[in-house]
């Protein structure tokens, strides 16, 4: 009878190649599987930050919607009170110079300043220093001008005297200056 | 001729090794690189985004900017607006430019202008000179309200006074404006 001294391996169903090739494989699929993994956690954080991004600049052009319509007022309010407050002054300055035009020798009892006129009640000594004196500039700053005298007790003259400015003419006027510069 | 022998392990090793390639092949090119290709295109598109977001936030930091400067250059102004017409108070601020100053009744409301409310207040006064009035016009501009002196004016003498007339008229946020709400909230 004859004896082996080799000792026979023992058959596994997993070798080492095949223990070799299975361990660089499972490396290979979970390295694959983490990339995955991954980019699945990126694309979730992408999509999500992009709902808030799209949330917030919602809300900032709501925002701005509301600003801009604040800023719009305020300019309107702007424009508004300077207007009036420009009309306050023209008006002023308006009434200085109206009673800068009356001289010493005519006395006013009352005046009555409208939109596009201008009316006294007055007296004055003579018919001549009324006209040289308070219509002749009246005239040159109103269109028209009518005037009445009518005696008083001590021999002067009441007047009434309305003066007004046609609005017409100096539209007119004006487009017609816009004309000869076009 | 010489030949070549393998045994079957080898083949299966060979087999089972040309499998786990061909599904690795497979995972690679039917899931990680569609899914790669959306990731950069993901991470292009939210740079996009950031960039327009970033562009939003500084034109909402610019008008917000824009809009505290109005504000505290106009403050008077939109307070004035703001502020409820009270004819005691102005009579009170305004008589030291006259003798006897008296306001009217206040009456609604000419829909002159859109987003603001016209009052108009009937005003007789006794003034001792014309001075007197153009003071009263200066000031009239330094007010609580925003006020406008409207024609006819007029003037009469009664003894050493000047009598005059005239109309004020007051202006001041529209009521029906949500915006003015917003705005006093925002002051």
């Amino acid at each position: 009878m004859r004896f082996s001294y080799i000792v026979p391996r023992k058959k596994t169903v997993l070798s080492s190649e095949v223990i070799l090739l299975l361990t660089f494989f499972s490396i290979t699929f979970l390295m694959l599987f983490f990339t995955y993994v991954f980019i699945l956690f990126k694309d979730y954080q992408f999509t999500s930050t992009k709902k808030e991004l799209a949330i917030k600049k919602e809300q900032l052009n709501k925002n701005i919607d509301s600003m801009k319509s604040k800023i719009l007022f305020i300019e309107k309010q702007q424009a508004l009170s300077e207007r009036i407050y420009t009309k306050n002054i023209v008006l002023k300055d308006s009434i200085k110079n109206m009673f800068d035009l009356v001289p010493d020798r005519i006395v006013l009892s009352q005046v009555h300043l409208l939109e596009n006129g201008l009316i006294f009640y007055g007296v004055t000594p003579t018919k001549d220093v009324y006209n040289f004196m308070l219509n002749a500039p009246l005239k040159s700053i109103f269109h028209r001008t009518y005037t009445s005298f009518y005696p008083t007790k001590g021999g002067w003259l009441n007047f009434v005297s309305k003066n007004y400015i046609d609005v017409d003419l100096i539209e007119s006027a004006n487009e017609e200056d816009v004309d000869d510069e076009s | 001729m010489m030949k070549v022998s393998i045994t079957r392990p080898y083949v299966y090793l060979l087999i089972l090794s040309v499998v786990l390639f061909i599904s690795v092949l497979i995972i690679a090119f039917a899931l990680l690189i569609p899914k790669g290709k959306d990731y950069r295109l993901d991470k292009a598109s939210l740079r996009g985004i950031k960039i327009e977001q970033n562009r939003v936030q500084v034109f909402n930091d610019k008008t917000y900017k824009n809009l505290k400067n109005l504000q505290s250059k106009n403050r008077a102004i939109i307070t004035a607006f703001s502020t409820k017409f009270n004819a005691k108070r102005f009579e009170k601020q305004n008589s030291k430019f006259f003798e006897k100053f008296v306001l009217g009744e206040k009456q609604v409301v000419t829909n002159e202008y859109e987003s603001f409310d016209v009052y108009e207040v009937n005003a007789s006064s006794k003034i001792d000179s014309p001075k007197s009035f153009y003071n009263f016009l200066e000031a009239i501009n330094k007010g609580d309200w925003i006020v406008s002196v409207e024609f006819p004016i007029i003037f009469k003498r009664e003894a050493k006074l000047i009598h005059s007339s005239f109309k004020i008229k007051v202006y001041s946020n529209s009521k029906n404006k949500i915006i003015n709400k917003e705005l006093n909230s925002t002051k």
